[in-house]
């Protein structure tokens, strides 16, 4: 198991490296400079500011140098304010965008584990259909659209919660909500499939019959085994609950990491474009870890190394 | 009690005939493994009309934006924000599309619009008309749906098949490069193509072909690593087939299902991508516009000119719905185990 993470995470700094490679010589291979926008710059002022940045440098030098400040965790300097560092713009943004990805994942998971357990109970049961067409919708209806339709009928018609913006708790209710659906259809089917499989076990059918009541024998043998798999699915949906906030934080104007990056990429801000990708790939990357290393602890009967595709 | 009273002689009974040569007869033809499939499919409403809902949405994406008079980038000042309207389906108000506003204005009488001039889906605050523009962003959105699938059908399964096929060092090397792959987000490489390339169909294209089939190969592999020390992939070694006729006489065939499987998912997944990414802006420039495109514009005016928003969001909706249940109901009838 040790040798196993250990492998893993030297694989995994080894592909934040490439990711950090092809970055920084994408952006060397860009024309235009940051700079290029305040047209009024002097040559000189121009070879300054150059200097400042360490442009100046032959790319192989800027390159090593890069890559030294950054394995400090130094992300170096934004173009777009004066002495702001990507560092403190990402640890900014990431409040917001962490605290809705967080209850959308909280909320969506529990959510769906209710619907899952219950349409599965209630096997071919209005329940059960009910569950099921929710779960398509959720899955089907692109995140943005649903969010789209909050804002109009819960926001603007009935005028319960606020349309956007981060002032307070009640504002998080209709984003969280929104980037939660995927999460609970996803977490739904699953949940269902798994019950409905683990019902028709034998285990299951000999708890009952040592007398066991059927609830606990629900909680303590079946919900707990269904489970299971539901942790693997867990690190994909964190990732398109990345994704999904690029578009959500841009329909209800929240300050996160996500409006961030896409604002720099209008503006040919590099630093931040190249920090806020390495550090988005290192979340996914180790979300992606943690769930595989959970998977193994948690289930036995799962050897990691030679696990399921 | 006229039962009991009659008694059973034994010359009532006879022995039957027995035709050895019948018992082994097949009445019912016999069906293929596709036509068990087929067979299972059509029994599945939910997967017949999203099946239907499909066809129906591509040969509309194909057929519609030739029905209307105008094009993509006709703009007309005079006729902007034009609520959608329909000759002959006027007098049915529930529909909405008798060309009044949502504050009861009849907006081509308040704006002089020349009789023969209608706009079945409304126009869009440049005066072009949304009909022609939301087909023609579906048809981007069923190119998204169909390169998706191309790739994961060559570019997956191939390598998916050749890694697994070969196994040993070849598979090594090969899922070390799937590793790095996948650690990599498709988003930031499609971000990455956007700076270098700017934003526009090509870039997402790109980013498909590299991070697209992934998952598919991924499957391909599990799939034929288990197959191929199976019995009858033995048995044809041992009667002398060559790696192509083993590929694909007895390989391929056997992983098909999951193949289907997997890329009735990816397409959805697709599909969402580009209208992600036209959403936030990164996706399709203007003039051109995909669904995703279109939604995001429809938005910014949702309270006067809900039809901006409705149509392409519905679109997109039933186009979505439709991909997963037929997915689901593939799934089904092609792997009956795998049900979920």
């Amino acid at each position: 198991m040790l040798r196993y993470i250990a492998k893993r995470v030297f694989s995994m700094f080894l592909t934040l490296l490439i990711i950090a490679t092809i970055t920084f010589f994408l952006m060397k291979l860009l024309p235009g400079s940051p700079f290029n926008n305040q047209e009024k710059l002097t040559e000189s002022q121009r070879f300054a500011l150059n200097e400042k940045y360490g442009l100046n440098d032959p790319v192989p030098v800027q390159y090593i140098n890069y890559l030294g400040k950054l394995a400090q965790g130094d992300l170096g300097y934004t173009f777009q304010y004066d002495g702001r560092t990507v560092n403190s713009m990402i640890s900014n943004g990431i409040g917001p965008s962490a605290t809705i990805g967080a209850e959308a994942i909280l909320f969506g998971t529990l959510i769906g584990l209710i619907l899952g357990i219950a349409a599965a109970l209630k096997h071919n049961s209005v329940i059960d259909y009910g569950a099921m067409v929710v779960a398509v919708f959720g899955i089907a209806i692109p995140s943005f659209v649903f969010a789209g339709l909050l804002q109009y009928y819960v926001g603007v018609k009935l005028g319960w919660l606020p349309v956007a913006f981060w002032n307070g708790p009640e504002y998080h209710i209709l984003p969280a909500f929104s980037l939660s659906v995927g999460v609970i259809a996803t977490v739904a089917r699953f949940m269902r499939t798994e019950m409905l499989e683990i019902l028709g076990t034998d285990y299951i059918l000999m708890a009952r019959s040592k007398g066991i009541s059927k609830n606990a024998v629900i909680l303590k043998h079946c919900v707990r085994n269904s489970m299971i798999p539901i942790i693997t699915i867990l690190g994909p949906l964190s990732i398109g609950l990345i994704t999904g906030t690029l578009v959500i934080e841009n329909i209800f104007a929240i300050p996160g990491l996500g409006e961030q990056f896409v604002k720099s990429i209008n503006l040919n801000d590099y630093p931040v474009i190249m920090g806020t990708t390495l550090f988005y790939s290192f979340l996914l990357i180790t979300i992606i870890l943690v769930v595989d290393i959970l998977y193994g602890i948690i289930d036995p009967r799962i050897r990691v190394a030679g696990g399921k595709s | 009690m006229s039962m009991s009273e009659r008694k059973l002689t034994p010359d009532l009974f006879r022995p039957a005939s027995v035709d050895t040569g019948k018992s082994e007869e097949i009445s019912k033809p016999s069906l293929s493994f596709w036509q068990d499939a087929f067979r299972r499919l059509k029994k599945n409403k939910a997967a017949m009309l999203g099946l239907f809902a499909i066809v129906f949405i591509i040969l509309f994406s194909l057929v519609a934006p030739t029905l209307s008079k105008y094009g993509m980038d006709d703009q007309e000042l005079m006729r902007a924000n034009l609520p959608p309207k329909i000759p002959g389906l006027e007098k049915i108000g529930f529909l909405g599309v008798n060309g009044v506003d949502i504050r009861g204005v009849d907006q081509y009488e308040m704006k002089n619009v020349p009789a023969n001039q209608e706009f079945w889906f409304g126009t869009d605050p440049l005066g072009r008309d949304q009909w022609t523009r939301i087909w023609k962003g579906t048809q981007i959105s069923l190119y998204i749906a169909f390169l998706a699938a191309t790739i994961d059908l060559i570019v997956g399964v191939v390598y998916g098949g050749i890694s697994a096929f070969y196994g040993g060092r070849t598979d090594d090397i090969m899922q070390r490069f799937v590793e790095i792959l996948y650690g990599i987000p498709n988003l930031v490489v499609i971000i990455l193509f956007i700076i270098i390339l700017d934003p526009g169909i090509l870039s997402i294209t790109l980013a498909l072909v590299i991070t697209g089939w992934i998952g598919m190969s991924r499957i391909v592999r599990a799939q034929i690593l288990s197959l191929k020390n199976r019995e009858f992939v033995l048995a044809s070694k041992t009667l002398g087939s060559s790696n192509g006729r083993l590929i694909s006489k007895h390989l391929l065939p056997n992983t098909l299902g999951a193949i289907i499987i997997t890329s009735t998912f990816t397409i959805p997944g697709a599909i969402f991508f580009e209208a992600f990414l036209s959403f936030i802006g990164l996706g399709i420039q203007p003039p051109t516009a995909s669904l995703g495109a279109l939604i995001s514009d429809g938005f910014k005016s949702l309270r006067i000119y809900p039809h901006l928003a409705i149509y392409p969001a519905s679109i997109m909706c039933v186009l979505m719905i439709s991909f997963n249940l037929l997915g689901d109901g593939l799934r089904d009838a092609l792997d009956p185990k795998m049900r979920r």
